[in-house]
């Protein structure tokens, strides 16, 4: 790595851990959000992309929404009713969307769609007292999502070829080597691997960035 | 009264059946992200928690269900749209009376009740069953078995990961598994012997 980013890296490495949503803070792995549409339903890369698009169309719009109208209501329970009742309505439209662009597709995921009206992924955001602006809220939803995604696909790729022996329905493998992997204990035993894999390379990441520091210094 | 004794036993069925072959953590997932930091979290008391979702569990039922049943009804073609805010309405009516309650009866831990009461009101562990019951057509005593063995379903998950809490903060446990990852292989095992007893795939 050039010196250059090795000195960006060193000098933002705590802003960065709390702001970035796709490595170093991811929602799943990190955070421990949007747990179940990744265990239970991600069986397949299909059923991860009407997933990822529902989140896609939830997630920014009700973040927003919420955090315009919150910026007139200041108290938890008041942000709490705000956020849940905001994800509400934007199903609404969401739920039209899905069922146009996927039909009788969209029952792969079952209840795990309307389910996300209350995953924390999509309101957790109430916790917080802090205020934010309207474009921080926006690239912050986004940024939230492409993360979410990131891991989204990765288990269901691995949990579909390790079941399955396809990959998008498309056979790679002749033999399913792990069919416990499309049921929900496969799919928390795998997520657990992943998640101590990924936890792994952050804290390499963050060494090699103290180790090259030291180096430079 | 054979109705009655009928009615009883098949929401005792539903309540058993709930909380533990189907259960709402170990085979739907249902709040799992919120158990995971329920039990490294010590400042939230984990029984209160589940205290009061079980509570809002079982008030929300029977809305849900005359909601259901009465102003969703098949005839509707947005009814799956709506579905979840009507819920969503529902628990947040659940919320504010249990709020009342706590507030008039001034417990001596009511500011701690009153901080945990949003997180274990806008759950996916009170919304998943609700959805459940509405998309397979329970009637009243199985809406009412379902919800509370739910509840309880959530507070048997907590205690047994809360347990194994101890050996999963032991030393001998990789450093790279600590915390989230360990969590969700102990969930997983468990949700595995779970599984061994049901003996096939809870349809989502």
């Amino acid at each position: 790595m050039r010196d250059d980013r090795i000195r960006y890296f060193a000098k933002n490495m705590d802003r960065l851990s709390r702001r970035d949503r796709v490595f170093l803070n991811n929602p799943v792995i990190m955070q421990g959000l949007g747990l179940a549409p990744v265990v239970i339903p991600a069986t397949t890369l299909g059923n991860a992309f009407i997933l990822a698009v529902g989140v896609a169309l939830l997630l920014t719009p009700t973040r927003m929404i919420a955090t315009f109208i919150g910026q007139r209501t200041g108290s938890f329970l008041a942000r709490a009713v705000t956020y849940a009742l905001t994800a509400g309505v934007v199903y609404i439209g969401v739920g039209y969307i899905i069922d146009y662009l996927f039909g009788t597709g969209a029952l792969a995921v079952g209840i795990y769609l309307p389910l996300l009206v209350l995953e924390p992924l999509i309101i957790k955001r109430y916790e917080s007292p802090k205020r934010e602006r309207l474009i921080t809220s926006f690239k912050k939803g986004v940024i939230t999502t492409i993360g979410f995604c990131l891991v989204l696909f990765l288990m269901a790729g691995l949990r579909e070829l390790l079941a399955l022996g396809t990959l998008g329905g498309i056979e790679i493998l002749r033999v399913s080597l792990l069919p416990m992997a499309s049921m929900p204990a496969g799919g928390f035993i795998l997520l657990g691997l992943v998640a101590s894999l990924w936890r792994g390379l952050v804290n390499t990441f963050k060494k090699n960035i103290s180790l090259g520091v030291k180096n430079l210094q | 009264m054979s109705l009655v004794m009928q009615n009883l036993g098949t929401f005792m069925v539903y309540a058993l059946a709930a909380m533990f072959v189907q259960n709402a953590v170990f085979t739907r997932g249902f709040g799992v992200s919120r158990l995971t930091k329920l039990v490294a979290d010590s400042a939230v008391d984990s029984m209160t928690f589940c205290a009061l979702l079980s509570l809002i569990n079982v008030l929300c039922a029977p809305m849900s269900y005359f909601v259901n049943q009465f102003l969703l009804q098949p005839a509707f073609w947005y009814r799956n749209y709506v579905r979840p805010l009507a819920f969503t309405v529902c628990a947040l009516i659940a919320f504010a009376a249990v709020f009342l309650v706590i507030a008039l009866l001034n417990l001596p831990n009511k500011k701690d009740l009153l901080a945990v009461l949003p997180l274990a009101t806008l759950n996916c562990a009170v919304l998943g069953p609700m959805l459940i019951t509405a998309n397979q057509n329970y009637n009243f005593a199985q809406t009412m078995g379902f919800a509370l063995g739910s509840g309880l379903g959530y507070a048997f998950a907590v205690i047994i990961v809360t347990e194994g809490q101890r050996k999963m903060n032991s030393r001998s446990v990789p450093a790279v598994f600590r915390g989230l990852p360990i969590n969700l292989i102990y969930i997983g095992i468990l949700a595995l012997a779970i599984y061994s007893l049901t003996g096939h795939r809870v349809a989502i």
